[in-house]
């Protein structure tokens, strides 16, 4: 039944081990905490966004779980620190003698799997955002003139905000607007002919113009900004349509937001990664010096040398043993109360 | 009669030593927050110096930075005098430094007192500094080929997105400048001349704003020209859309953002000066107290401590005194120079 991993551990490397296990500790807690912020500030922009993705989009599970994750390892890291700082003091250890190891395998499972779910997550989930994105500003541009629908009131305003802070335009592009009627039917003036010859020369009788709201504005351009009869070369002196660059913004929002999710959802990962490397160190760590002390029965100044190692035995064997202590718990009880009491006697006229 | 006298024992010496030195190094801290808020005010200024025609008064933030790295220096300096008062030999070498270093400290202290009061009262230079940067600024928005000025339009464009402000004092300021550059009027059009003859100075005025000043929360798609012709517009009446642009100026929306921040700075100053002068007085009874250690050979001795040895109007006459022979010192050298002089003659 060898050990797996052994690594012998006499004094001074064991209390470089604590100490260094220590420093590692406090740096995972401080990797946790940085994810949780992440996280926290991902969730937030989502929340500020969520009229633009589509219900049914699942990016927001990313976030969640990372907060779980790091709860997990800000947790860890401070169990870490606070064990490595009791096993190089004698009287505080022998508390934490009994709590290490359920700690350690709740640490493992729970803290590990969460992390290695919430990376799966960072590079599966940035996909559906196109879907999402998709839908959901497609929802908003046609709902932009249902300034007195309840429900969609808020559309005009959101969707202006989001063009003016993201400087962007449309879903692909400004002409995205030619194709919807983005103004309310209550400012439309029936009697004017203009007004009725485009309702009447599409299908749906909506009221398509070549012109887009103000937000498209780009306030670099040289030129008070140009919103309405985009098309037509000759409205504007000195305008080229095929050269509108600078006088609206060329970014759609689709664009716009995809690069923002993915460039905070790429920054989350990489905290993530960082955190998952600090916490499978200090679980190593924190095993080892477990295991050496365990060895030394708990004495924490004792002069010998001990072994540290990760399993007692090899997997097989582990299972096995777990294996019979299942079946000896399942024995009745009787029997085992002559086979405790023999043993004893024996052992008193040997002492 | 020694004012505000306390007694001391060796353990409240201690305790006092121990006490200061622990609240200098928290004062070390505040002094870095109040040098990050001079730092912080110092940037937003500059960041806006443009609508502030370049000229506005960095007095503020620069005595929040002074004042922030002399707080450093100063208690780290306490600091160390704190730890070094326990111990009688170190102590000795500070001994005759202390008392001009308490009144460095006061004048410290009435100085930061004046600071915060500037942080309180300066609102009246930014306003009129404000007035006219904005009314410059919106005056260029139209020269973006005008090398130097080219960027006020993206300038005060982005300002009044940012700030949900309009104009200087309203919307109506654009109406009686002319912010549509010649370059991209049509001067073939008979609207365009009738217009530039309309005026003096042949300026292009129109009823109309910039796209910036157009207010999101609109029910309506933003309606920028002809805002005081009614039927222009559908559904349309100038006198009661108040949704439609902005109401506020840029003047009085840039002022209150300013105001608010320096108000917010002046507090945490305020609270800070209380800390700085609250150290300053215990180090005071700490120097009183060890000055007043009778024995110095038995450390365990009672002693007393006060702030003024004398009260207060005895400590004031003693100090004109004091001024006043120094005065008659030099005038006695003088005249003993002179009487020196003369019998060497005679």
């Amino acid at each position: 039944m060898a050990p797996v991993l052994p690594l012998v551990l006499p004094l001074q490397p064991r209390i470089r081990l604590a100490q260094g296990l220590w420093l590692l500790s406090w740096l995972l807690a401080l990797a946790g905490g940085l994810t949780l912020l992440c996280s926290g500030h991902l969730l937030v922009q989502l929340w500020h966004l969520s009229t633009f993705l589509s219900p049914s989009c699942p990016f927001a599970a990313l976030p969640q779980v990372a907060l779980a994750a790091g709860t997990m390892a800000l947790g860890t890291g401070l169990v870490g620190a606070g064990a490595s700082r009791a096993s190089l003091d004698a009287a505080q250890y022998p508390p934490w003698r009994k709590v290490l190891g359920p700690l350690l395998v709740a640490g493992t499972a729970a803290g590990g799997g969460l992390l290695v779910f919430a990376l799966g997550l960072t590079l599966a989930l940035p996909g559906s955002l196109d879907t999402g994105l998709e839908e959901g500003l497609g929802t908003a541009l046609a709902h932009y003139k249902d300034t007195e629908v309840p429900g969609h009131c808020h559309a005009k305003r959101l969707l202006d905000e989001l063009q003016l802070r993201h400087h962007c335009c449309g879903r692909h592009g400004y002409k995205d607007w030619f194709g919807v009627q983005w103004v309310s039917s209550r400012y439309l003036d029936p009697s004017d002919q203009d007004v009725v010859d485009r309702i009447q020369s599409n299908v749906e009788g909506l009221y398509l113009i070549d012109g887009v709201p103000f937000s498209c504005c780009n306030p670099h351009s040289p030129r008070p900004c140009l919103q309405s009869r985009l098309s037509d070369p000759h409205a504007h002196p000195l305008f080229d349509p095929r050269q509108p660059n600078l006088n609206l913004w060329t970014q759609g929002c689709h664009a716009a937001l995809l690069g923002h999710l993915q460039s905070l959802a790429s920054t989350l990962g990489s905290t993530l990664t960082v955190t998952f490397m600090l916490q499978i160190l200090v679980l190593l760590g924190l095993r080892y010096l477990q295991t050496a002390l365990e060895g030394l029965g708990g004495v924490i100044d004792g002069e010998g040398e001990a072994q540290g190692y990760l399993f007692p035995s090899g997997l097989k064997d582990m299972l096995k043993t777990a294996w019979l202590q299942a079946g000896v718990a399942h024995r009745p009880a009787p029997e085992e109360a002559p086979a405790e009491e023999a043993p004893p006697k024996e052992g008193l006229p040997e002492a | 009669m020694a004012l505000l006298k306390v007694k001391f024992d060796q353990k409240k010496r201690v305790k006092l030593a121990q006490g200061l030195w622990l609240m200098n190094w928290l004062s070390v801290l505040a002094g870095i927050v109040i040098f990050s808020l001079g730092l912080f005010l110092k940037i937003e200024l500059r960041k806006r110096s443009d609508v502030m025609n370049n000229s506005e008064s960095h007095f503020v933030p620069n005595s929040l930075i002074v004042m922030g790295v002399l707080s450093c220096v100063f208690n780290s300096l306490a600091g160390k005098i704190c730890y070094d008062a326990l111990d009688p030999a170190k102590y000795a070498k500070w001994k005759p430094w202390l008392k001009p270093y308490l009144a460095v400290c006061v004048l410290f202290n009435i100085a930061l007192f004046l600071v915060t009061l500037c942080c309180f009262l300066m609102r009246g230079s930014l306003e009129s500094t404000l007035a006219h940067g904005l009314k410059n600024g919106m005056k260029y928005y139209r020269d973006t080929d005008t090398p130097g000025r080219c960027f006020m339009k993206k300038t005060i464009d982005m300002l009044q997105i940012e700030f949900r402000c309009c104009g200087n004092n309203g919307f109506r300021d654009w109406f009686e400048i002319q912010w549509i550059s010649n370059r991209y009027l049509d001067f073939s059009s008979k609207e365009v001349k009738d217009r530039i003859k309309s005026n003096v100075d042949g300026r292009y005025l129109v009823d109309g704003v910039p796209f910036s000043c157009c207010n999101p929360s609109s029910p309506r798609p933003c309606i920028q020209y002809q805002l005081t012709n009614n039927s222009a517009h559908y559904s349309y009446d100038h006198q009661t859309e108040e949704l439609n642009l902005w109401v506020n100026g840029c003047r009085a929306a840039l002022l209150s953002y300013y105001s608010s921040l320096m108000n917010s700075m002046g507090a945490v100053t305020l609270l800070v000066w209380l800390f700085e002068v609250t150290i300053t007085i215990g180090l005071r009874y700490l120097h009183t107290a060890l000055e007043g250690v009778s024995n110095p050979e038995d450390p365990e001795c009672e002693s007393e401590g006060w702030l003024l040895e004398k009260s207060v109007s005895e400590t004031w006459k003693a100090f004109l005194e004091s001024l006043k022979k120094l005065g008659k010192s030099n005038q006695v050298e003088a005249e003993g120079a002179d009487a020196g002089q003369a019998p060497e003659a005679g």
